[in-house]
């Protein structure tokens, strides 16, 4: 074992709170108090490893620092993926940081330090929820959710794919929550507090698994954080400070039944961080010895309050290795690197320690294949999902337009793809591309007079500030800014600024490459030396000439922060509003910040809190309730099925099952109502007059004013409909009820049960059709007419071809059970009747097949639970004006509750999402939805693609293609929806080619589709 | 966290006469669509001694401001010279660059400014009456002083705390122009009661 304490990794002093090694291990994350600030620093892994690039001045050790917390940050953690850097504080906020591939290296404006920021991370998101100091915070596998703890006794679940929403709130602790850790399966999620207890929660439903509290019950909350950790093998987890005969220990618990049988004894004070080496070993197999197979083993490492260390294997009943005396006060955290050798340690007392162990010292870590073997024994899953992807990367490309697909494919990943994957020079931005050709130099000569100035209504003059780069659409442009302090001087910064530009992407070029020991870039070099002089040069002077003025200086300083107070004048308008929103603002925020943590009253009212957790409790359980979908919930009140496990919480449940049976009195059945009475649909009422809006485009617009006139007894009605600014108008024998048109056609329908037709012009296109009862609904899409009476039956007629499509179907078979109705009906532009019912349903009437289809079920479980938002195409805009998409509504939340599922077994959700995806490419195809269809099979090839189904892939392409050679026996359509199917295959084939496995079949149909078209 | 960061501010046209506007290049990047406009000020601090002669140059909206990052040059007249104390008038003092969203300050540059005479002779023998024209304007821009606040950016949550904890009669002017816009002409009739209510 080596070990090592770089003095560089330091916050000047102050505490470290807080260490994570990123998942590639080039980096590593440290996160505490900073000046007047929460701090988190990014530093350079290289240097700790090897002790020339510790010397090598060239290399950067401090990568990145960001003051944003306002208070000290308790924890920062790396997502699994590595793309993302979430970090805690007192400040009770959770920050998520990503890198933005800046050119160049940048300082705080305004900072002293000259450091500069070698790499970029900007927080992407803030999530706000606690009450309290965030104490730790945690991924779970695969970045699916990110937990917080927190003072305020909670745990807070993070959506991950979709910050800032929150999936849940854990409430039962009744102390500071101050550790996490996820089960390695991602079953549960487990929480240490200073309530005494540990707490085990299931990820499933998000309720209480286990609570344990006898191994804690003597503790003391004298610990900062308590940071429990899960063993990667998912069956030990161990806990942070425990008490065993009055020995502070770590107490094993198991998975199995959660038994607390075992411990780590040995430190003389309160263990306050506990991590478990994510690789699991086996015994290194010595040469000559025989090679027995020996049961595989974890690692664990145990920091104290004690300020030691130690480190321990599963399988040796003592500590593999002890460390005293490594800090001078408490370690705080502990990191493992991925490969699971190396591992940092830090403490309160600022400084961070580095140990590296040999495979001699640990054994032979497992691969992941075998450490999957290991989990697919125990859960019967595996936790890799991508382990295939690997294996895939040595087959050879065989086709060229594959590879052309599959450079496609990386490049585009590339560039989605944040840290470590794309170094800051080949994913730099032009800057000429961001800047329309006009070099940033030009703009910023220009700016005073570019400008756009105007002055608001009350005569303040109001800036509309020149954008040189957009938020996330790539990156930004040159962060020129950041690196090169700008001299207004003309000449000598368009010099800086050229050589900036011609040098930015080569760190090699030397401009003074040794003149800066702390910067790689030469650009920031002479941009810190620049800044050096320029500073000098003022300073000097300034200080030559007024050296008797130093007095009134001191006396200036408090002006540069203290804020304003209203300033007389100007701010007059201002100052009204102001006046509002000071009461609860910190009146001067750094100050505060400063001040010793108030934990205590956190603590001491917690008793109080008690009763509003409990209180919040009773209705979490109800909440999962409450969320049902509210069409479900109707639907099974009407077949009156009990629901046995929520009888207990839903109470006005009996009441809905108890009126049926009363309506139906013994006398009544022998006469049953007719069933037109049942199933009548509301009609409009009849109005005087009204209006309607025909169509934009042309502008049509439609005016009914009934009883205009009487002649002979009868009362006219008048319709009048104005076209472009054309007005036509024509009356009718009886009250109008309701009127509907398209650009082709206009109906009304009248109280005598009548229905007129009308072209755009006014010209009767049909007689009037009598209905048999009462319209309910009236619609009209091209040249199509729909009715739905009162009689619950639906007609839909083609106008142009005099023709009936739908005649007089009942909606009894769809509106079976008494309290479901009609919500919505329309009818599509190809003429196909969609009807939407109050459970939710919607059906449209397939004329060619003569029955309703159900092509949207808002309560349907697979809606809910498909996942294929990693399919989604990324430059097409979804299809939201089609009719299904009008049908499902907003409600089709892609994978809405996929997320909470992905515990679920992998094939089930792909099941799900599959069925899913099949049922919306049916529901297009019968509402005759060209653009939804094919927006829908690209999600659908795509989603074949990524999981592999190779067989749906081939048939799917099969049918698209069609036979090669003509026979008169096919009966193949070669259009569907008036798509090309050939045009659809040819848009679906680079879908195709993107995953290497299937570059046969798309070799195959690529070939095929030459084939034809040179035919 | 602020949604705002200023990235850079550049000093135009520096050392400059005294007379001369100052110019600020104001680059800032803004983490998401702002629905306000940010306003910014100048404010020249007339005397290390006293608040009192403090004066705001200029205030400008600025907006509307998307997600992104953008640059403009804040440009304010010099100081009137009436409201500066003429033993203050030479040597070194603070102009401050203030950026407030919702009325709410969030940041506050600083720099030094000195001002003295070019002519050596007037710099060894200042008249007692300061000659404005003859002054020279040199910002100390390499040396900004930034302080940052923590505000609500949010706004929304803000102003519901607010309305409870505004005073009384805040609350009224409330209740009275809600009393017009839905009753009309009934208003003085319901004001009374009301009033009577609080």
């Amino acid at each position: 074992m080596k070990l090592l304490k770089p003095s560089w990794v330091s916050h000047n002093g102050k505490p470290i709170f807080s260490v994570d090694i990123h998942p590639d291990g080039t980096k590593f994350a440290t996160g505490g108090q900073g000046e007047d600030s929460g701090k988190v620093m990014i530093w350079n892994m290289a240097p700790v490893l090897r002790e020339e690039d510790e010397k090598n001045e060239t290399v950067p050790k401090m990568l990145c620092q960001m003051d944003n917390h306002l208070a000290c940050v308790n924890c920062v953690r790396w997502s699994n993926s590595g793309s993302y850097l979430a970090s805690g504080g007192d400040d009770k906020l959770v920050m998520v940081w990503k890198r933005a591939a800046f050119i160049g290296p940048s300082t705080v404006f305004g900072s002293s330090s000259k450091l500069a920021n070698v790499e970029q991370w900007r927080c992407v998101t803030i999530l706000r929820n606690h009450t309290g100091d965030v104490m730790d915070v945690a991924w779970s596998p695969h970045d699916v959710w990110l937990a917080s703890c927190s003072v305020d006794n909670t745990i807070v679940i993070w959506n991950a794919r979709k910050f800032p929403e929150m999936v849940t709130c854990l409430r039962g602790h009744t102390g500071l929550v101050k550790g996490l850790t996820w089960d390695p399966v991602g079953k549960y999620i487990a929480s240490q507090a200073d309530d005494h207890s540990l707490k085990v929660w299931r990820t499933v439903d998000w309720q209480m698994e286990a609570n344990i509290t006898k191994p804690f019950s003597e503790c003391g909350g004298t610990t900062h954080v308590l940071r429990l950790s899960w063993s990667p093998d998912g069956q030990y987890l161990v806990s942070a400070h425990a008490m065993n005969n009055s020995g502070p220990t770590a107490q094993i618990v198991e998975r199995d039944g959660w038994k607390t049988n075992m411990d780590f004894v040995g430190h003389r004070k309160a263990v306050t961080v506990v991590k478990f080496n994510p690789k699991i070993f086996k015994k290194k197999q010595k040469n000559g010895s025989s090679p027995k197979p020996s049961c595989p083993y974890c690692c664990c490492a145990v920091g104290s309050k004690d300020r030691s260390l130690s480190v321990w294997l599963t399988s040796l009943k003592r500590p593999l290795v002890v460390i005293h005396d490594l800090f001078d006060k408490s370690i705080m955290d502990i990191s493992w690197t991925l490969t699971g050798l190396g591992m940092l340690v830090c403490s309160m007392d600022g400084t961070v320690a580095y140990l590296d162990f040999s495979l001699d010292e640990l054994g032979d870590p497992l691969s992941e294949e075998e450490k999957n073997t290991i989990h697919q024994n125990i859960y019967g899953k595996s936790l890799a999902i991508t382990s295939t992807e690997a294996q895939l990367s040595t087959t050879i490309i065989e086709n060229p337009e594959m590879l052309k697909y599959q450079q496609e494919r990386q490049n585009s990943a590339q560039a989605n793809a944040g840290p470590g994957s794309a170094g800051p020079e080949n994913s730099a931005p032009k800057l000429n591309s961001v800047m329309n050709g006009e070099s940033l130099e030009d703009i910023r000569k220009n700016l005073l007079k570019k400008q756009v100035e105007t002055r608001t209504a009350d005569g303040r003059r109001r800036i509309t500030p020149l954008c040189i780069a957009q938020l996330d659409t790539g990156d930004f442009s040159p962060a020129l800014f950041n690196s090169v302090p700008i001299l207004p001087s003309g000449s000598s910064m368009s010099s800086q600024l050229t050589n900036q530009l011609s040098s930015d992407s080569s760190p090699g070029q030397g401009l003074r490459p040794s003149h800066d020991a702390m910067l790689t870039s030469p650009p920031a070099n002479s941009a810190a030396k620049g800044l050096e002089d320029n500073n000098d040069g003022v300073k000097s002077s300034l200080l030559l000439t007024s050296a008797s003025k130093i007095e009134p200086m001191k006396a200036l300083d408090s002006r540069f922060t203290e804020r304003s107070k209203a300033t007389p004048g100007v701010t007059a308008a201002i100052s009204s509003t102001a006046g509002l929103t000071p009461l609860d603002r910190p009146k001067d925020a750094p100050s505060v910040l400063k001040d010793p943590k108030t934990k205590e009253e956190t603590s001491s009212d917690s008793e109080d809190k008690m009763a509003a957790i409990n209180k919040n409790l009773a209705f979490g359980k109800r909440k999962p309730e409450l969320l049902l979908d509210g069409a479900e919930v109707v639907e099974k009140r009407k077949k009156g099925r009990p629901r046995k496990d929520k009888m207990a919480a839903s109470m006005p449940q009996p009441f809905p099952q108890i009126t049926p049976p009363a309506e139906r009195e013994p006398s009544r059945v022998s006469a049953p109502p007719a069933p037109v009475a049942v199933l009548k649909l509301p009609t409009p009422s009849t109005k005087k007059a009204f209006g309607l809006q025909v169509s934009t485009e042309p502008s049509v617009f439609l005016e009914v004013e009934n009883e205009v006139s009487v002649v002979a007894g009868s009362k006219l009605s008048q319709l009048r409909c104005s076209r472009d600014g054309r007005d036509w108008n024509t009356l009718l024998p009886s009250s109008v009820v309701t009127a509907a048109g398209s650009s082709d056609v206009l109906a009304v329908a009248c109280e005598d049960r009548m229905l007129s037709v009308f072209s755009s012009c006014g010209r009767r296109l049909l007689p009037s059709i009598q209905l048999s009862t009462p319209v309910s609904a009236l619609h009209c899409s091209a040249h199509f007419v729909m009715v739905l009476t009162a009689g619950a039956t639906l007609s839909v007629w083609d106008v142009h071809k005099q023709k009936a499509l739908v005649k007089n179907e009942s909606l009894l078979s769809i509106l079976s059970g008494a309290d479901t109705s009609v919500s919505q009906s329309l009818l599509t532009q190809q003429g196909v009747p969609v009807v939407g019912l109050s459970n939710g349903k919607s059906y449209c009437f397939s004329s060619s097949l003569e029955t309703w289809t159900l092509i949207a079920d808002k309560g349907d479980s697979l809606v809910q639970c498909a996942d294929f938002r990693s399919c989604l195409p990324t430059h097409d805009a979804p299809v939201s004006s089609g009719p299904l998409a009008v049908m499902q509504g907003r409600n089709l939340n892609a994978g809405r509750l996929a997320s909470r599922l992905s515990s679920t077994p992998h094939h089930l959700q792909q099941s799900m999402t599959l069925a899913f995806l099949e049922n919306q490419l049916a529901s297009a195809l019968t509402l005759q939805s060209a653009q939804e269809y094919r927006y829908w099979l690209l999600i659908y090839a795509r989603f074949l693609v990524n999981e592999g189904s190779e067989y749906r892939l081939r048939e799917l392409c099969k049918e698209l293609l069609g036979p090669v050679h003509k026979s008169a026996a096919t009966s193949w359509e070669p259009t569907t929806l008036g798509l090309r199917k050939r045009e659809l295959l040819r848009e679906v084939l680079p879908v195709i080619g993107e995953n290497l496995r299937f570059q046969r079949l798309f070799t195959e149909y690529q070939d095929q589709l030459e084939l034809l078209r040179n035919k | 966290m602020a949604k705002v960061q200023v990235l850079n501010v550049a000093v135009l046209d520096n050392p400059s006469p005294f007379g001369n506007p100052f110019q600020f290049e104001i680059t800032f990047e803004c983490m998401e669509d702002l629905p306000e406009d940010l306003e910014w000020k100048i404010i020249y601090v007339g005397s290390a001694e006293s608040e009192e002669y403090d004066q705001v140059l200029d205030s400008v909206l600025v907006g509307p401001v998307p997600a992104g990052r953008h640059m403009f040059v804040f440009q304010a007249d010099a100081p009137n010279t009436g409201l500066i104390p003429e033993s203050d008038a030479v040597g070194v003092t603070v102009v401050l660059i203030t950026c407030t969203y919702r009325g709410q300050e969030f940041i506050r540059i600083g720099y030094y400014v000195n001002n003295e005479y070019t002519d050596p002779e007037l710099r060894e023998n200042p008249p007692l009456k300061p000659d404005y024209t003859q002054l020279q304007r040199n910002i100390l821009a390499s040396n900004p002083r930034v302080t940052r606040f923590h505000i609500n950016w949010e706004g929304l949550a803000d102003k519901m705390e607010d309305s409870e904890n505004v005073d009384p009669s805040t609350n009224i002017s409330v209740c009275f122009v809600d009393i017009v816009l839905l009753f009309g002409n009934r208003c003085v009739v319901l004001t009374a009661a009301f009033h009577h209510d609080c």
